[in-house]
């Protein structure tokens, strides 16, 4: 009997120390989610059911009041149009011109790291530091550019203070810090394209652009459409770089959704209506990434 | 490998080109903060001038900026320490699970990623304010924790995921308990990945302005909430918060050199694994 329950007790143990209750590892960081994240994202559900001003210290149910009055206004239709065109202006920006050193760095024999390093160094700088910097390119007449311009003998546009001008500042701001990391992920993506089909490619006589678009893009074709995802999402949140640069102005020229929802809750103290617009934009960002990672599943399917 | 010197030249030229565009205004940045504002203010730009660090002395100890330095520290070294070490154990449970339920948890967890922040800044000022904690270090250091959490649990994952599998049997018929597999194992196997997802999570906190500008007053105010007010003020202290600016990169500089082997990981296998 002893004999014959020892090893299956010393068997079960075995396969409780190696599958069984890992649950209780989870338990920490659950709680601390659950706190810090989950509860507060329902808090800001229940909030946005409100009109809750703290300036006035108003609080009254209304249900969705705060969706439909943001739904009919045009400062919101505005600012979600032009977040839309910013974010896709600057994403594009960043993922041509990455590719384009990604697969320079490729190519390139000698020196390597040190781009690599070199090129990365914008992305790490903290955005508000990254924001001044570019501010003391742009500002007008004392800015780098402008003083270069005005040392040349052109008369330089108000790069922050012309609404058209000021969006394109914007924009090249995004691009300055968030280039680095198109150039860093794509660049070790290319590199784990199967060199033998390269090779291949080669032998039949393919150029390089051929070898680029042909080969080696369709390769890495769920890691482009990953990367993407993952800029959109951020460049639809992002706030720094915009608050210091423009703060949304000239104007609302670079108001940008979430530069709206700050001026709610922050400044008019609308705490209702940010919230309501905050889980708008939840939902704006939440179909563009049900909408890209369905894009993945397609093509996964389509290549098996 | 076969390649002609001529376009390997040009190539070189044209990166290094758009490499010295790119780190313009950081060189910019540096050479406005050890020029005197006559300088600084010439038309066109001066590139001959006798540097000063003045400023940065200025900067740092008579307007204080060590004390923003410090918030920052505290703030930052507080989160790190309570996102990794909950992360952690939370990252070696997901790389050990399998099925369904693990993989909705990892798809959550990327998803928690991707909200926009500032919809989770509203309710942490109203709860901040209502239990008077704004202008105090735990309302900042939970607010990183939350942002920090699903970026921590996945970097780590990825490194508890390359260590092999026999290596838990071999300590599960040895007799380790499932605890003892984990920190007798697991953990030592992962002590680099470790301080590479500490280093992540630092940059993070230390980085972060949204929830610092919201949540942060006059005694707790961290580095890029100072400088963002300064750097927006009169014009006449542009040397002082480029010198202040600089300063703030500094260790950020540090990190990328201590972190060189492991960027592609931190900043791309970390999130593209998914």
């Amino acid at each position: 009997m002893a004999a014959l329950a020892a090893p299956t007790l010393a068997r079960r143990r075995l396969k409780t120390a190696l599958h069984g209750r890992l649950w209780p590892f989870l338990v920490p960081s659950g709680l601390v989610i659950g706190c810090v994240l989950l509860y507060p994202l329902g808090y800001a559900l229940y909030l946005s059911l409100f009109r809750y001003e703290l300036g006035t210290n108003t609080q009254e149910f209304i249900f969705l009041g705060n969706y439909s009055a943001l739904l009919q206004e045009a400062r919101f239709w505005e600012s979600l149009a032009r977040t839309t065109g910013i974010v896709l202006s600057a994403v594009g920006l960043e993922f041509s011109l990455g590719l384009a050193i990604a697969y320079g760095l490729y190519r390139l024999t000698y020196g390597v790291r040190v781009f690599n390093m070199l090129l990365f160094l914008p992305h790490i700088v903290t955005p508000v530091v990254a924001a001044l910097f570019l501010r003391w390119i742009f500002m007008g007449r004392w800015g780098l550019l402008s003083a270069g311009l005005l040392g040349l003998g052109f008369f330089p546009p108000d790069f922050l203070g012309n609404p058209f001008w000021a969006r394109i500042t914007v924009v090249l701001a995004d691009a300055w810090q968030f280039t680095p990391f198109m150039i860093l992920v794509l660049y070790a993506g290319l590199n784990t394209v199967d060199q033998s089909q390269i090779e291949a490619a080669q032998i039949d006589g393919a150029g390089i652009w051929t070898l680029l678009f042909h080969i080696m893009l369709p390769a890495i074709r769920p890691l482009i459409v990953f990367v993407l995802a993952i800029r959109i999402m951020d460049a639809f949140r992002f706030f720094d770089q915009i608050y210091v640069l423009t703060s949304g102005g000239p104007g609302t020229a670079t108001e940008t959704i979430t530069m709206y929802t700050y001026a709610l809750a922050f400044r008019l103290l609308e705490i209702g209506k940010a919230s309501a617009l905050g889980v708008l934009t939840l939902i704006v960002s939440a179909s563009l990434i049900a909408l890209m990672i369905a894009a993945i599943y397609w093509r996964e399917r389509e290549r098996i | 490998m076969r390649r002609r010197a001529v376009p390997q030249i040009l190539l070189f030229g044209a990166l290094a080109a758009f490499t010295a565009i790119n780190l313009t205004p950081i060189l910019w940045a540096f050479l406005t903060s050890i020029k005197q504002p006559v300088d600084a203010f010439s038309v066109p730009p001066t590139i001959i001038f006798a540097p000063t660090l003045e400023f940065h002395t200025q900067v740092w100890v008579e307007k204080e900026f060590w004390r923003f330095l410090i918030n920052s520290a505290v703030i930052s070294i507080s989160t790190v320490t309570i996102s990794v070490s909950c992360g952690t154990l939370a990252a070696y449970a997901l790389s050990r699970m399998r099925g369904r339920s693990s993989r909705m948890l990892l798809f959550g967890l990327l998803a928690m990623r991707m909200f926009p922040l500032i919809l989770l800044a509203i309710p942490f000022f109203v709860l901040a304010k209502t239990l008077g904690l704004i202008n105090t270090y735990p309302a900042m250091i939970l607010a990183l924790v939350a942002i920090n959490q699903p970026f921590t649990i996945w970097l780590m994952r990825s490194f508890f995921v390359d260590v092999p599998h026999e290596l838990y049997e071999a300590a599960a018929i040895d007799g380790c308990n499932v605890w003892q597999v984990f920190s007798r194992v697991a953990l030592p196997m992962v002590r680099p990945g470790l301080g590479v997802t500490a280093l992540f999570s630092l940059l993070l906190s230390y980085n972060e302005f949204l929830f610092a500008l919201v949540l942060t007053g006059p005694n707790t105010k961290t580095l890029p909430v100072a400088i963002a007010e300064y750097g927006g003020e009169d014009i006449n202290y542009w040397s002082l918060s480029a010198a202040a600016a600089v300063g703030i990169m500094l260790p950020i500089v540090a990190f990328m050199m201590a972190l060189q082997r492991h960027l592609v990981r931190g900043i791309a296998l970390g999130a593209v694994k998914g």
